[in-house]
């Protein structure tokens, strides 16, 4: 089935099948780098998108349900090639080794920041809580996520 | 009787038909509308609500559906005050819930211990309540709720209570053509509170959760104890429930009533039933010294 979407801002039209996940088609059929494989079951994150202003694991998602909708990958959060301003903090943090975990690491710090732009420590670490970094330690992490908040 | 025939045929020939143009994703928008395409798929079709436990049935091919129902577009997420009742659609995710008014305490801090925001996005209401353990904690605190659950089906409307809903492991009192479509709280006691025990502090799956609500601390007239993470579904542990009623709650019944918790336990893999037992003990007693403290 023929299903369009707005894929970082610019609309693209892909065939795909019923149970063919976002993760597959973004990754396998749109040969995107933005969005990354890890466990293809919930658990780790690294697959992390938003689909018009809500979290999701395309792996957890149906790629036929994203049709006519507005999928955003940790790429479409630059504006002319320049990092948004949370993405530099994560930059000058040290956030990001391998980077593996950084494109959801960054959309669910966007997410947790646009609803709630100065949450405590606390609320960080819960937000977080479903994405695996294997390099890091997580504390330049959330130290990016604290500076990048409104304080 | 050959009129017969051609229409049982034509009826036939139909329902093939549209079975092979739906043979896909199909999202519809409005309850009546997945109700026939529920009538129609029964158990062939996947139904879908956050997809976080669904979807990787497929992918892991553990089923083959003939046809996926997405119950992402019905309107079905919202909390609404009915007179003394909460109603909460089926779809309502746990970030949903937490947003809410009026929600039993139990049920917020079962949806706030979901980890992670991009899963407190997506996991729903309805779909936790058919999710075996690890899954299952907004289950749990519904249940020592006496939650109701509302199924429909396009011949009607049915009322479950959830106490009546499980029949044994993946195994549910719904029928092939219905959908649950929301959950009825009555009117929430006094006091209610959900623990769980997860392998991590922020993260990893629940290893075992206690949900305990109840009208009075002095003189207990209705209690609800429910039990996570032992068993497939959460269950009641009507016991402890029995020897708590009419009774104040003090230090001494906290103690001989934790013993009676755990009813029984499976082997998860992750930990030893003997451990899980003593969870569902110690989150028992934790709740209950919580819930006297502030006496
Ligand atoms: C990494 C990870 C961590 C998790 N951690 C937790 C946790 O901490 N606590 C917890 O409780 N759960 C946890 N879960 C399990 C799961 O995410 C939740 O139970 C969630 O609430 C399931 O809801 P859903 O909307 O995603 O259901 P779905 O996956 O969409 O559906 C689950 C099942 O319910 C059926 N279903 C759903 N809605 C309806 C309906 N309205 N009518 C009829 N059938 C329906 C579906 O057909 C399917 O069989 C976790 C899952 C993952 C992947
Ligand atoms: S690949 Fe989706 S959560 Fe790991
Ligand atoms: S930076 Fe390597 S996994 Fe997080």
């Amino acid at each position: 089935m023929m299903i369009r979407f707005y894929l970082d801002g610019q609309l693209v039209e892909v065939d795909v099948k019923p149970t063919d996940t976002l993760l597959k088609v973004l990754v396998d059929k749109l040969g995107l780098t933005s969005v990354h494989y890890g466990c293809g079951e919930g658990s780790c994150g690294a697959c992390m998108v938003l689909v018009d202003d809500k979290l999701r694991y395309s792996c957890l998602t149906f790629a036929a349900s994203v049709n006519d909708k507005k999928v955003t990958t940790v790429a479409g959060l630059l504006s002319d090639h320049e990092l948004s301003p949370l993405q530099k903090k994560f930059v000058e943090n040290n956030a990001a080794q391998c980077g593996y975990c950084t494109p959801g690491m960054v959309l669910v710090a966007k997410a947790l920041l646009d609803k709630n732009p100065s949450p405590s420590d606390e609320e960080i670490f819960d937000a977080l809580a479903g994405n695996l970094c294997r390099c890091t330690g997580y504390v330049p992490i959330v130290k990016a996520v604290k500076s990048a908040a409104r304080r | 009787m050959k009129n017969m025939i051609t229409l049982i045929l034509v009826f036939f020939g139909l329902v093939t038909a549209l079975k092979e143009i739906n043979e896909s994703f199909l999202m519809p928008e409005s309850v009546n509308k997945a109700l026939q395409l529920k009538k129609l798929y029964r158990d062939s079709a996947l139904v879908v609500s956050g997809g976080t436990a669904s979807v990787q049935l497929v992918t892991k091919m553990l089923i083959s559906p003939a046809a996926i129902i997405s119950l992402e577009n019905l309107p079905l997420n919202y909390v609404k005050k009915k007179g003394n009742m909460i109603e909460i659609g089926a779809t309502t995710t746990a970030a949903e819930i937490l947003e809410s008014d009026g929600v039993p305490n139990c049920l917020l801090e079962a949806a706030k211990g979901i980890h992670g925001l991009a899963l407190k996005q997506n996991a729903t209401i309805g779909g936790n309540i058919f999710t075996p353990a690890p899954g299952g904690d907004m289950a749990t605190a519904l249940l020592s709720l006496d939650a109701q659950l509302i199924m429909s089906s396009s011949r009607g409307r049915r009322i479950v209570p959830l106490t009546k809903f499980y029949k044994g492991p993946l195994t549910y009192n719904i029928r092939s053509d219905e959908l649950l479509i929301a959950i009825r709280i009555g009117k929430p006691p006094k006091h209610s509170m959900f623990m769980k025990q997860s392998i991590y502090k922020y993260g990893g799956q629940t290893l075992a959760s206690v949900s305990v609500a109840l009208d009075s601390v002095d003189k207990v007239k209705r209690v609800g104890v429910a039990v996570g993470g032992l068993t497939p579904h959460p269950y009641r542990a009507s016991r402890v429930e029995k020897m708590l009623l009419g009774q104040k709650i003090s230090e001494e019944l906290i103690e001989t009533t934790a013993q009676n918790v755990a009813e029984e336990a499976s082997d998860t893999g992750l930990v030893s039933r003997e451990y899980l037992r003593h969870l569902a003990g110690v989150l028992y007693k934790r709740i209950l010294t919580r819930l006297t403290s502030s006496r």
